[in-house]
């Protein structure tokens, strides 16, 4: 599919790519500002933040914005995550320009109140409650692991936020905030549907041009440190009846063909039932019903730059040691550190991804088109990339999946986190337990 | 107070030009010999084919002996067929780029999976092995039913699973559909041949529908015919009819400790068949099913009291039920439930302004647009909806004209006739000593 990039000359990246497939429109902001580089002492700001951008701008009062996508016949999201932020509006075609306006309208500046930030502080502690506190496995393991297994705070911190960080955040921190990370020169916009790239064009010049750039902070030193030993993390868990187990191991470099090798490492052992660890896990030991897994489980493989981790998680039953489930997963990812695997076998995995590849870039009516080419954007400076992918894991050889798997399938590069079920302590215990509170979108 | 401050008369959104009309994708619709109906829908550009076979045969052919069985049912069909193992089967699907999935709901067992378009035929042969040549081995009964005991553990410490176990108990007592979780020690008494003969008795070729919708490639209608040609008619569902109850009642159901309340407030509605059933749906998108909604607005917006506060149609097979949920912080509790039942009445009360009708028309002409196009597999539900309620397809094709038909006065009638607060089950599970007062005007 053909795909249109420029700059305008304030810095926004703007990346369009018409399909008249259905009469619908995906107009998708994405600001480069994620939730590891928040501030210290107000964990979840960046997530808070995001609910802010719905509460009023210039031209849109609270609820103004969602009435008007909604009474126009659209739905709308924001979300929150490592890397970016993201605003977009899934609308009948038509309603491209009144988008682009209203996309506009909260890039130049929010009318909020500290009662609409009170409201919303409100709500998302209610958010955290929903999904993490009041919930057996909430946050598991998306919001833990990463606290286990990174050591750079910006990647290890509680992403969803402290609650007493939640409370304190201030009416004049969301705005400057707002002004440091919420200008043109960080943002891309991107619009994926049925409409015409030079109509699009003379609308996006005339809403976004006037809109000032900024001088940008320098992006904090994001890197993690090669992992030497192998870590082991139990949380108890009050509101759980049955254990749970979770691996990650750090990832390549993005982009390095041993990071393309995992994304294949991905698919032999976790995806699908014809996964090895499928196979191992559930059919040949019945350990557990099913194993998940991913790289980046906020997203996917391609959604995120900074250090990540490669996933995985079962549930299991307590009369099954956590030490026999890691002995067969050691066997499976041995042989794979020993040895090249089956060229089949590559193939395999090369057809599960490029079908799954197809999935994913039409989520959501093109939304799934607009994230990469956004991300691509905002990261590489070339929404372009998206249309290599499947070229780039058809390169990957046995022998490199075998190089991959022995650096970085390394039980020295791997975190494991225990979920202890059970515990005697009431729900009223949790936030003691070890301090963590937790985030989603 | 506002930190920042704007000069000068709002602007007007731009309205952009009149909407491109809209055709909902045609289908291909034949029945086999042996009473299999097919439909066929080519659809977009993506080189991607989603085939999914609906078998009349779920929870409600369950006898309350048998909670679950076609859950365990559907987990067995996974393990091979007469001619391939289960690994085969999942090998062979993910050479197509595709899975194997299947599974059990109220009125229905689904089998299929989304495969690259090259082998769409081949995709269709293997899911109709799959479901017309299940193995079903004893082997492996004990493992599948540790699974289901660890599901069932895992589903029965949420909070959202024991406020709707509660909820549809009340409605449907008697009845399979209020049968939501079966005890433990039931589950581990199903033999080999409860399953057997559950699959023998249900599955067959009259109660069952394939729909095969996306990038079409090869000779689909050939492969179906082989594919199924040697399978058994069978007999319709024999269908087991409902009569949810009308009838007030609060339910506390204790979590001690629990920093929220998870509150459902619903009851049976007119059935997707009836004149009534597009108005509810208008009503309930005003009301709260929709972000812009006014309980939404209310609870969310304006008190802060929750984060996910959402209402719904729910259906079953010809019959369908409203409801109300949200999780919500533990002391506002009471004030939770006063806004919503202020939302309630006041609809009651007063028809909706035109302009705030004619927003949720507006939506929903938006959604179903957005529902008929955002995937191959949103068509199939779109589909497999109207079909399996007895409806006509032209529901399909008059929906968006009969939205926009909707008075003020039907959707402040539909509030009165329906949302009667003296017909309602009421389930709130959270922390009794903190909650019990609050909620107690609402006995």
């Amino acid at each position: 599919m053909p795909i249109t990039y420029y700059k305008l000359p304030n810095g926004l990246r703007v990346i369009l790519s018409p399909d008249s497939t259905a009469p619908t429109v995906v107009t998708a902001v994405y600001y480069r500002i994620g939730f590891r580089v928040e501030p210290k002492d107000r964990t979840g700001f960046a997530h808070l933040f995001e609910h802010m951008m719905f509460q009023g701008s210039r031209n849109l009062g609270k609820m103004e914005f969602i009435r008007l996508v909604q009474q126009n016949g659209g739905v709308l999201n924001g979300s929150t995550r490592f890397d970016f932020t993201n605003y977009f509006e899934l609308l009948p075609s038509n309603k491209l320009e009144t988008a682009l306006w209203a996309e506009a309208d909260r890039m130049q500046g929010l009318a909020i109140t500290d009662e609409n930030l009170k409201n919303q502080q409100d709500v998302v502690v209610n958010e955290v409650e929903t999904s993490v506190l009041n919930q057996p496995y909430g946050g598991f393991p998306w919001l833990w692991m990463p606290q286990y297994a990174n050591s750079n705070w910006y990647n290890s911190h509680n992403f969803y936020g402290e609650l007493k960080d939640i409370k304190a955040a201030t009416l004049s921190e969301v705005q400057a905030f707002f002004k440091t990370y919420y200008a043109p020169n960080n943002a891309a916009l991107a619009i994926v549907g049925d409409f015409d790239p030079e109509q699009a064009q003379a609308m996006i010049a005339k809403y976004f041009s006037a809109i000032a750039p900024a001088d940008l902070p320098t992006p904090p030193d994001l890197s993690e440190p090669r992992q030497e030993e192998e870590k082991t993390a139990t949380r108890k868990d009050p509101l759980a009846n049955r254990p749970a187990l979770a691996f990650s191991y750090h990832m390549p470099p993005r982009n390095s063909p041993e990071y393309f090798a995992m994304g294949l490492l991905d698919q032999m052992l976790v995806q699908g039932d014809d996964s090895l660890l499928y196979q191992e896990l559930v059919k040949k030991h019945g350990f557990t019903g099913e194993v998940g897994g991913a790289i980046n489980e906020l997203g996917n493989m391609f959604d995120y730059d900074g250090p990540m981790l490669w996933t995985a998680a079962l549930f299991h039953d307590a009369t099954v040691e956590p030490g026999r489930i890691l002995s067969a997963i050691d066997e499976v990812v041995e042989s794979l550190r020993s040895k090249p695997v089956d060229q089949s076998l590559v193939d395999r995995s090369v057809t599960k991804m490029r079908s799954s590849l197809y999935d994913t870039l039409t989520q959501f009516g093109g939304f799934g088109r607009a994230d990469l080419m956004a991300c691509y954007a905002l990261f590489d400076d070339d929404p372009s990339k998206i249309d290599s992918l499947e070229s780039e894991f058809r390169k990957v050889t046995p022998q490199l999946v075998e190089r991959t798997a022995r650096e970085y399938l390394r039980k020295t590069n791997r975190t494991v986190l225990l979920i202890d079920p059970g515990a005697t302590m009431s729900l009223d215990g949790q936030d003691e337990q070890d301090g963590h509170d937790a985030p989603e979108e | 107070m506002s930190t920042e401050v704007f000069a000068g008369p709002k602007e007007i959104p731009p309205q952009g030009p009149p909407p491109k009309p809209f055709h909902l994708p045609a289908t291909t619709d034949f029945t086999l010999p042996n009473g299999l109906q097919v439909t066929i829908v080519p659809y977009g550009t993506v080189p991607k084919v989603a085939v999914r076979l609906f078998v009349g045969a779920g929870a409600i052919d369950e006898s309350a002996a048998q909670v679950w069985l076609s859950k365990l049912n559907a987990a067995l069909m996974k393990e091979g067929t007469r001619t391939r193992s289960a690994e085969q089967v999942a090998q062979e699907a993910a050479d197509m780029g595709g899975q194997l999935e299947l599974h059990a709901g109220s009125d229905f067992t689904s089998v299929g999976g989304v495969a690259l378009s090259d082998f769409g035929p081949k995709f269709v042969a293997l899911m109709a092995e799959v479901l017309t040549a299940a193995a079903l081995p004893a082997s492996e009964l004990p493992r599948l039913t540790a699974d289901l005991l660890r599901d069932l553990s895992i589903e029965k410490s949420q909070p959202e699973s024991l406020v709707r176990e509660r909820f549809l108990g009340t409605l449907f007592p008697d009845h399979p559909y209020g049968r939501v979780y079966p005890d433990e020690s039931q589950l581990q008494g199903y033999t080999i041949e409860d399953t057997q003969s559950f699959y023998r008795k249900n599955f067959a070729a009259a109660r069952t529908h394939l729909y095969v919708a996306g990038k079409l490639e090869g000779d689909l209608r050939g492969a179906i015919e082989d594919a199924f040609d040697g399978w058994a008619k069978g007999a319709p569902p024999p269908g087991m009819p409902a009569h949810p109850v009308k009838a007030r009642s609060l339910q506390l159901i204790d979590r001690p400790g629990a920093p929220q309340s998870n509150l459902l407030i619903g009851l049976p509605v007119a059935e997707p068949s009836s004149p009534d059933y597009i108005q509810l749906d208008v009503m309930d998108s005003l009301l709260g099913g929709s972000f812009a909604s006014r309980i939404t607005s209310n609870i969310r917006e304006d008190k802060g009291y929750t984060y996910s506060p959402s209402s719904k149609i729910g259906t079953r097979r010809h019959l369908a039920y409203w409801l109300q949920s949200a999780d919500v912080a533990t002391d506002v509790t009471g004030p939770a439930m006063d806004e919503i039942f202020y939302e309630i009445r006041r609809l009651q009360q007063d028809p909706p302004s035109a302009k705030e009708l004619e927003g949720i028309q507006n939506y929903l002409a938006g959604l179903f647009v957005l529902r008929n196009t955002i995937s191959p597999d949103a068509i199939i539900a779109q589909l497999h909806f109207v079909d399996s309620q007895g409806l006509d397809r032209s529901y399909l094709s008059t929906y968006t004209r009969k939205v926009m038909e909707v008075q003020p006065g039907d959707v402040q009638r539909m509030a009165a006739t329906y949302l009667v607060p003296s017909q309602m089950t009421i389930v709130v599970v959270g922390d009794h000593a903190k909650i019990a007062d609050q909620i107690a005007p609402y006995q």
